[in-house]
């Protein structure tokens, strides 16, 4: 609070500045310490955790048991996959949307947003009920296949459900960075790229696409690693079948009561997350990005 | 200088044939079920310097997005050098154009902004460099070539911005407001730069403004629009001393407006004195109601009543730097006087007689 005063008081030195920046970190602190208290911490008994035994000796066999089980490597593996494949899926389905959104009145974004998160206001469980129906064997989908007189594929209880349910939740985490970013791109560009010769797509690929990089990749980073930790859509949606990490994660905890094992197994999708994420925004950044992120 | 290829491209040799001829003929505009934009008519001359002045909304952005074709326009004729380019798509057309904010690429270096247009028009990559490293030189922005926009100034980004548009050798360079965002005395200094660098390279030019001073200073004609239509269109001292319409003359500077009738020969009376003034276009019939718009600079003031001109009072007179101003009361209303510095200067109560060369006013039907 003295630091308040002083900033008030308005004096005019290197004291001011410094208690200005004290100003500036008491208003993070609430977000820092439940940040510290909820997230840290838990963290660094999560690691403590995956380096114990059942009886609490130190060990790095869980690790070892990880890397050393092919089983576990698929796993690991798949889960990527499908939050690569949700990630390029909201993408692709987000990008267009997002585009069509920014030449709109503001009434008809805002009607189309309220729809884009309408999946987010759902209940997780109900959302994916609602998909076990959609997707059943005698659901509408089927239905329609049998009507053309085909046999319709299995549609549920493996990747493909987890995918499209997944796209269908993720898909506002995916839009709304892509709508800030394109509402950022300086209107007069794509004019000014098409008096100089360059054609509608043309325009798109090297003016609007580039200048769009950091919503895509704020969108993308959100959605894959959501997606890489998700639960309760893949398990209703993909069952015992479709196997990824915070499946196993639960199972460990709660059916085989491992949990140094279940901590390791959350610790590794952790590491490989960020890892992948932090690789990916370097590539973007040193690449000809580097001015988009002003 | 003189001797760059962007110069020299403008007249190939053997082809003496000048190019820059733009033509609009009954251009229309309806934008959000109104009329912004009715039957605008002009013909530039090649490598002229052509100025659209007016309000903001009167339909000079509208007509200079129409040339561009940003716009399609809804009705009438656009043509450059002969050539039909009402419905042509604007990447089909050469229009080297700048923006009011530039619209440099923030993602691309100067180099890459300026390489765009010739990129698009596939030039091999060492002719390409050669000519952005030639344009940069001729805006004075040598040296720049591998900064991104975000680090120049609002005037190099200005430069720069010209540079794009240059490159291309377009058939007319196109200006929204290009000045509007610089300050001050930059405006100045860049206007005149690229006034300059435009009769040097001889490309025709078509300016959007609403800064009557910038449209005097550059154009060698303006075309002053309010409400989608073209009030006049003129050299910069015709429109200045010479407006054709209330609009106009209210428009650019000050002015005394004297409401009189028509006497002919160029003459009128104005509260029973003979008054003479050059009519605009068509001269009134005698005996038609007109008004005669005076600039305050051309008033002469001189002492008790000489016959012709108008006789008055001086009311006040004001010290303002450059221009000493002097009010007088006539029987035809308030006069307005700018008189140079060195001036007598008459004295409030004085009698006086307010007179100007024919030729330094206009009369227009009322």
């Amino acid at each position: 609070m003295a630091a308040v005063g002083r900033v008030a008081g308005g004096a005019v030195t290197a004291g001011a500045g410094r208690s200005a920046r004290r100003t500036g970190l008491l208003l993070a602190l609430p977000a820092l310490v439940i940040f510290a208290l909820l997230f840290v911490a838990p963290l660094f008994t999560l690691v403590a955790n995956s380096f114990r035994t059942q009886t609490g000796a130190f060990t790095l066999g869980n690790y070892a048991r990880f890397l050393g089980d092919p089983f576990y490597r698929d796993v690991l593996w798949n889960t990527l996959k499908v939050a690569g494949l949700t990630t390029l899926g909201c993408l692709l389905v987000g990008y267009p949307f997002a585009l069509y959104l920014r030449g709109r009145s503001p009434r008809v974004r805002n009607w189309l947003a309220l729809l884009l998160l309408s999946p987010l206001l759902i209940s997780m469980v109900i959302r994916a009920y609602g998909w076990l129906v959609v997707l059943g064997p005698n659901g509408p989908v089927a239905s329609v296949i049998k009507w053309f007189g085909l046999t319709p594929p299995q549609l549920l209880y493996n990747d493909t459900a987890v995918l499209i349910g997944m796209v269908h939740v993720m898909l506002a985490y995916m839009v709304l960075p892509l709508m800030g970013s394109l509402d950022r791109i300086d209107p007069t560009l794509v004019p000014a790229a098409k008096g100089l010769g360059a054609p509608g797509w043309t325009c798109f690929w090297r003016i609007t696409l580039p200048l769009s990089a950091p919503g895509m990749l704020a969108g993308a980073m959100i959605v894959f690693s959501l997606t890489a930790s998700s639960f309760v859509t893949p398990a209703i949606l993909g069952g015992p079948k479709v196997k990824l990490m915070p499946y196993f994660v639960y199972t460990q905890a709660t059916t085989t009561l491992d949990w140094p094992y279940a901590a390791a197994i959350g610790f590794v999708l952790v590491v490989v997350t960020t890892g992948l994420l932090l690789g990916y925004s370097r590539l973007l950044r040193r690449g000809k990005g580097e001015v988009v992120f002003q | 200088m003189t001797s760059t290829p962007l110069t020299s491209a403008k007249t190939p040799p053997g082809t003496d044939a000048p190019r820059g001829r733009l033509r609009l003929d009954g251009v229309r505009k309806i934008l959000g079920g109104k009329e912004v934009v009715s039957a605008v008519d002009l013909e530039t001359e090649p490598g002229e310097f052509l100025t659209l002045l007016g309000p903001s909304g009167c339909g000079k952005t509208t007509t200079l997005n129409m040339i561009a074709g940003h716009l399609t326009a809804d009705g009438g004729l656009i043509e450059v050098d002969g050539r039909d380019i009402t419905t042509v798509a604007p990447h089909r057309r050469s229009m080297g154009m700048v923006f009011q904010s530039y619209a440099l690429f923030p993602h691309m270096t100067v180099a890459e902004n300026v390489a765009f247009g010739l990129r698009m028009r596939k030039v091999a990559a060492t002719r390409r460099g050669k000519q952005v490293a030639e344009v940069l030189e001729l805006v004075g922005l040598d040296g720049m070539s591998e900064r991104h926009p975000r680090q120049l100034s609002g005037g190099q980004q200005q430069r720069a911005a010209l540079a794009r548009a240059l490159v291309i050798q377009p058939d007319l360079l196109l200006l929204d407001e290009p000045f509007s965002n610089l300050d001050a005395q930059l405006r100045v200094r860049l206007r005149d730069e690229v006034s300059a660098l435009q009769r040097r390279i001889g490309t025709t030019a078509i300016l959007v403004t609403h800064d009557q001073e910038e449209a005097l200073a550059v154009s060698d004609r303006i075309a002053v629009m309010a409400d989608g239509v073209i009030h006049q269109l003129d050299r910069p001292q015709e429109v200045y001393l010479r407006p054709a319409t209330d609009f106009v003359a209210q428009f650019i500077g000050e002015v005394n407006a004297l409401d009189g009738t028509a006497a002919g020969g160029g003459t009128c009376e104005v509260a029973g004195r003979k008054v003479s003034a050059t009519p605009v276009g068509q001269a009134p019939a005698e005996g038609a109601a007109v008004r005669v718009y005076v600039r305050p600079e051309v008033v002469r003031v001189g002492s008790g009543d000489q016959g012709e001109g108008l006789h008055g009072t001086v009311r006040d007179t004001r010290f303002l730097g450059s221009r000493i101003r002097c009010v007088v009361s006539t029987p035809a209303g308030e006069v307005t006087a700018a008189l140079p510095f060195d001036a007598r200067v008459p004295a409030a109560g004085e009698e006086v007689t307010c007179s100007w060369r024919p030729s330094d006013a206009s009369l227009a039907a009322r």
